[in-house]
């Protein structure tokens, strides 16, 4: 049902699942590799998950797009946290928890969201979506939105 | 360049291209033939054919046919010696030029052809499909527009940088663009015109954008030792750099920046011992006006979060301190991907020989030629910088 890069990537794509660098603590989503590609290290990876939510580092609103896409469409760099970061297992955070781990840094597409309600600094609610289909088959993966309850 | 590297130094000893603009009359090969051609007939002392040991080729062949070293053989009649078709995303044209220069310094070529072209019109699509259709989580969505605003978001918010400031750079490349042949645009345009114009993707409006254009540039790089046989004002490639990072690697400086700019500057710096300070001409990669404005900054031309200053200040302009794009850039002269880098050579190369006309400044003697460009489902970024020196 899915084609191969999509059968590959499910894991990622429907469960958030990263990887955890333990030379730099970098987390890779959602490429698996063998060498960080933060500090190079052939290290080992553990697993992680990430929180089904994101903090906005930067955006843009895009008004011009294939008609695959809705417009105008938010789409943002986020910090997305790792589930359980305060375990213990993670380091290199710089700020809160000294263990909290790192988050991953991940492009991010919106949906139902007011552009004008995008800023820096804001957290984002990942939430579970068709994020498009091949010949009728969907493929499913993260969207972000401003969380409900909160003006939109 | 350093001595470590090599006893033999490179030289550029012609350069050529057409005006840049809506091409639809020429064909690929038309474009790369004339670009050529006026390379040949730039020579100082003449330059034939046979002379030219090998070529190298760049293109990103958006239009699908110039794919291999066989094109540039065709359109040129170069055949029999080696071609070779370099690709390296919006820096191809000064990676085929670098590409050249090691073979050169390294003794393997006397004479190289470097020829780049893109023929961007005949598919207008392309540029779209930089949106990664079929991409989850690493580029989908994500056009051109988007990766670069992405940091002009970020700089607005983190240093106070205003769209006004971002402007200049778009007013300042239209109003040098309006002075150069070459360019696709010859209009000048207002702080006022830029910041009205359509929105493409917030906050970048169309004149934040370079436009679609087809074009070809070429030079032909010798080896000293034979240099003056060509001309007697050859131009030194002192330094030359190329490196690449990520927007996705957590480093906070690629939101604001490109971390491979200061590698492949630093690179280049260390190769020809200079310092940012002592650069007196720059073209520097223009794709959008803050593409421009952080690369002050990452070339070290200001500190990082001073680029708006630097503008406002008139550092850059064309009577300024240290000018950046007299040409008009890419904003004004156009973006045709493959001979983007090339062009910016030919440009630095005419400046430092004091026959840039209407656009010339004040007596260069090392100019700085900067390319950038986005790879890999815009996560990564490759970025190259030469340093030409007048002796």
């Amino acid at each position: 049902m899915y084609e191969p890069p999509f059968w590959r990537d499910r894991d990622r794509n429907e469960r958030l699942a990263a990887t955890e660098c333990s030379s730099c603590g970098y987390v890779s989503f959602p490429e698996r590799r063998e060498v960080c590609k933060r500090c190079g290290e052939r290290g080992e990876f553990s697993e992680t998950t990430l929180e089904e939510r994101g903090i906005v580092q930067s955006y843009v609103v895009q008004n011009r797009l294939p008609e695959a896409f809705e417009t105008p469409l938010p789409l943002a760099v986020l910090d997305v946290p790792q589930v359980d970061a305060n375990d213990g297992e993670g380091t290199g955070s710089e700020a809160g928890d000294e263990n909290a781990g790192e988050p991953a840094r991940v492009y991010g597409l919106f949906t139902e969201t007011d552009p004008e309600a995008m800023e820096i600094g804001m957290e984002a609610e990942a939430v579970f979506r068709e994020t498009f289909d091949i010949e009728g088959l969907p493929v499913h993966s993260f969207k972000f939105t401003v969380p409900r309850g909160e003006s939109r | 360049m350093s001595s470590d590297t090599s006893g033999r130094e490179a030289c550029v000893i012609g350069s050529g291209m057409i005006d840049f603009g809506e091409l639809f009359d020429q064909s690929t090969d038309d474009m790369a033939e004339r670009a050529y051609l006026n390379a040949l007939d730039d020579v100082d002392h003449g330059i034939s054919p046979s002379e030219i040991d090998a070529a190298w080729f760049g293109t990103l062949n958006i239009a699908d046919d110039a794919s291999s070293g066989a094109s540039l053989a065709h359109a040129t009649g170069l055949f029999e010696i080696p071609v070779t078709r370099v690709e390296n995303a919006c820096a191809t044209g000064s990676t085929a030029f670098r590409s050249a220069v090691e073979s050169v310094r390294a003794g393997e070529t006397d004479v190289a052809l470097v020829l780049g072209v893109e023929k961007m019109r005949d598919s207008a699509a392309g540029l779209i499909e930089g949106a990664a259709l079929d991409q989850v989580w690493r580029g989908r969505g994500v056009t051109m527009p988007a990766f670069f605003g992405m940091r002009a978001t970020r700089h607005m918010h983190e240093f106070d940088t205003t769209e006004e400031q971002v402007a200049k750079v778009s007013v300042k490349n239209h109003e040098n663009g309006a002075k150069y042949p070459h360019a696709h645009y010859r209009f000048e345009c207002s702080v006022e015109d830029v910041v009205e114009s359509p929105t493409v993707t917030y906050p970048l409006n169309l004149y934040d954008c370079c436009p679609v254009t087809d074009g070809a540039a070429a030079l032909l790089v010798a080896s000293e030792d034979v240099a003056s046989e060509y001309t007697d004002d050859p131009i030194h490639v002192a330094g030359s750099g190329l490196s690449t990072d990520s927007l996705l690697r957590g480093d906070d400086e690629a939101l604001v920046g490109f971390p491979a700019t200061t590698q492949a500057a630093g690179q280049a710096y260390a190769q020809a011992d200079i310092s940012a300070s002592e650069v007196d001409v720059a073209e520097v990669h223009d794709c959008f006006t803050i593409t421009e404005l952080v690369t002050y900054e990452d070339l070290g031309f200001c500190e990082k979060g001073e680029g708006g200053t630097l503008i406002d200040e008139g550092v850059v302009e064309l009577d300024g301190e240290t000018p950046v794009n007299p040409s008009g850039g890419l904003l004004a002269k156009g973006h045709p991907i493959g001979a983007s880098g090339v062009a910016q050579v030919v440009e630095i190369y005419e400046q430092l020989r004091g026959e840039a006309g209407a656009v010339q400044v004040e007596r260069p003697e090392v100019g700085l030629q900067h390319n950038i460009g986005i790879g890999r489902n815009a996560t990564g970024s490759v970025s190259c910088v030469n340093v030409l020196e007048r002796r």
